[in-house]
């Protein structure tokens, strides 16, 4: 090998204060503001790392063309049933409230998107989705897969946007039982191994006994999630808390790992909207069947 | 600094880059793919000099840096540490037999995962002990092989020793 270093003391202490510099520029960043960080994030990602987001999105095509065909309909019929489903209680709505003389009531609308992952050290528990601003999602957009919430959305470029999933350790939402009988605030559990990952909803009152099996969805309060989104189904009793609260084990609605295609919710600051209806289980209320999954079988040819 | 005649070495460094991206992202093999861009810099941080080291960690990290939601500029630090580093080791330890660059990558890599850690924080506090002792060294391992194999099939292209 060559002699690739210039020997001199003094050489090296320049070298070493260049190589200082370099150091500080990053500690720098480090440091900097989410909201300064955000856009060197967005141009990086949309000029370095373009081709391969690129080449993401078109291998994710592909791989969506030679998948199963009949589960990847399943789960394309369960997003359009959730749409749909949405449309028509909108429309019953629209009408119910004419005829009582009332304000029509704002609801999101959403957009079907694909999910992609971006597979490296730091992103985990975090996805880009293929639309972006110019379709409408902001940041604080609800992200929805067939089962119930899958995320939110953090960053938006034009055309790409990204989110965390319930996974992520700043993951919070507002939540009920179905009944209503109980709050309280979802937040996730970490387990040994990813796979394993549970969400608990803490802080619910003391005096409240909610029973295994029983869902639990968002209460539409904090303008982010609209009201009756499944987050998950109670397990059992996670830990009591000194006499005050309780805290219970949820299975969750949504597993990230099996999911690739998602809708966004589109609403507009301070439209709230009910989505309970989408999701309202059948008699068989524990095996996870929703009106969505049903409204969803008829569809399929 | 680094003579012309060096390019074949800064193409593999370049592979092993694109190739990170590709298999990680582009593919999305996640923790199933090796990370090829700490042995890059590390490989590359042997033949220059420190700054120039430090500047190419501090680049590399970026773009890593680019897909984190919650520690960006994390990566650019320990990235930055560590090609400059690497570019002192040869100060220390002269030789690129296999054994040192294993050596020498494994160490590389656990370093950037516990200083990554220690930045960031990625797994929760109680399961730390278990991945800076099982996990991270089992990622090192990998990324040293993978690093290896690649420096190998380098030097058989090249014939240099």
């Amino acid at each position: 090998m060559g002699n690739y270093f210039d020997g001199t003391r003094r050489g090296r202490r320049r070298d070493a204060a260049v190589a200082g510099g370099f150091l500080l520029l990053a500690v720098f960043l480090l440091l900097l503001p989410a909201s300064y960080q955000s856009p060197l994030r967005s141009a990086i990602r949309g000029t370095a790392l373009r081709p391969f987001l690129a080449m993401q999105a078109e291998l994710a095509e592909r791989r969506v063309r030679s998948e199963d065909v009949s589960q990847l309909r399943a789960e394309r019929d369960s997003l359009a049933a959730v749409v749909a489903a949405q449309a028509s209680l909108a429309e019953e709505n629209r009408r119910l409230r004419g005829l009582l003389g009332l304000r029509g009531r704002a609801q999101p609308e959403f957009r079907p998107a694909e999910l992609i992952r971006a597979g490296v050290p730091g992103a985990e528990s975090t996805f880009f989705i293929d639309i972006g601003a110019k379709e409408g999602v902001v940041v604080g957009s609800p992200v929805l897969a067939p089962g119930g919430l899958l995320g939110v959305i953090t960053e938006v470029d034009e055309h790409t946007a990204q989110g965390i999933d319930w996974t992520h350790p700043h993951f919070r939402a507002s939540a009920m039982t179905s009944d209503g009988d109980a709050t309280g605030i979802v937040e996730p559990r970490r387990g040994r191994f990813r796979e394993e990952d549970l969400l608990t909803l803490t802080s619910a009152p003391f005096h409240t006994d909610i029973r295994p099996g029983t869902r639990v969805v968002t209460t539409g309060r904090g303008g982010i999630y609209p009201r009756g989104i499944p987050l998950g189904t109670v397990v059992g009793i996670d830990e009591a808390d000194t006499g005050w609260r309780k805290s219970y084990l949820l299975r969750p609605a949504v597993r990230p790992e099996g999911v690739t295609h998602v809708i966004v919710a589109i609403q507009r600051e301070g439209q709230g909207g009910d989505l309970s209806p989408l999701w309202q289980p059948d008699e068989a209320a524990d095996t996870g069947t929703t009106a969505a999954g049903t409204a969803a079988e008829g569809q399929r040819p | 600094m680094t003579s012309g005649r060096n390019w074949p070495f800064w193409v593999l460094v370049g592979g092993l880059v694109v190739g990170h991206f590709l298999l990680h992202l582009a593919i999305g093999l996640g923790a199933t793919a090796p990370d090829l861009l700490t042995p890059a810099v590390l490989l590359a941080a042997r033949r220059t000099r420190g700054s120039v080291a430090a500047g190419i960690g501090l680049g590399l990290g970026l773009l890593q840096d680019s897909l984190s939601l919650d520690a960006f500029g994390a990566d650019a630090v320990t990235l930055t540490i560590l090609a400059y580093l690497g570019s002192r080791s040869r100060d220390l330890f002269v030789g690129d037999s296999a054994v040192f660059l294993l050596v020498y990558l494994f160490l590389g890599k656990w370093l950037h995962d516990v200083i990554i850690y220690l930045l960031s924080g990625m797994p929760g506090q109680d399961e730390s002990l278990i991945w800076l002792l099982v996990f991270a060294p089992l990622a090192a391992v990998y990324a040293a092989l993978a690093g290896v194999t690649a420096m190998a099939a380098y030097r058989s292209v090249s014939g240099e020793r």
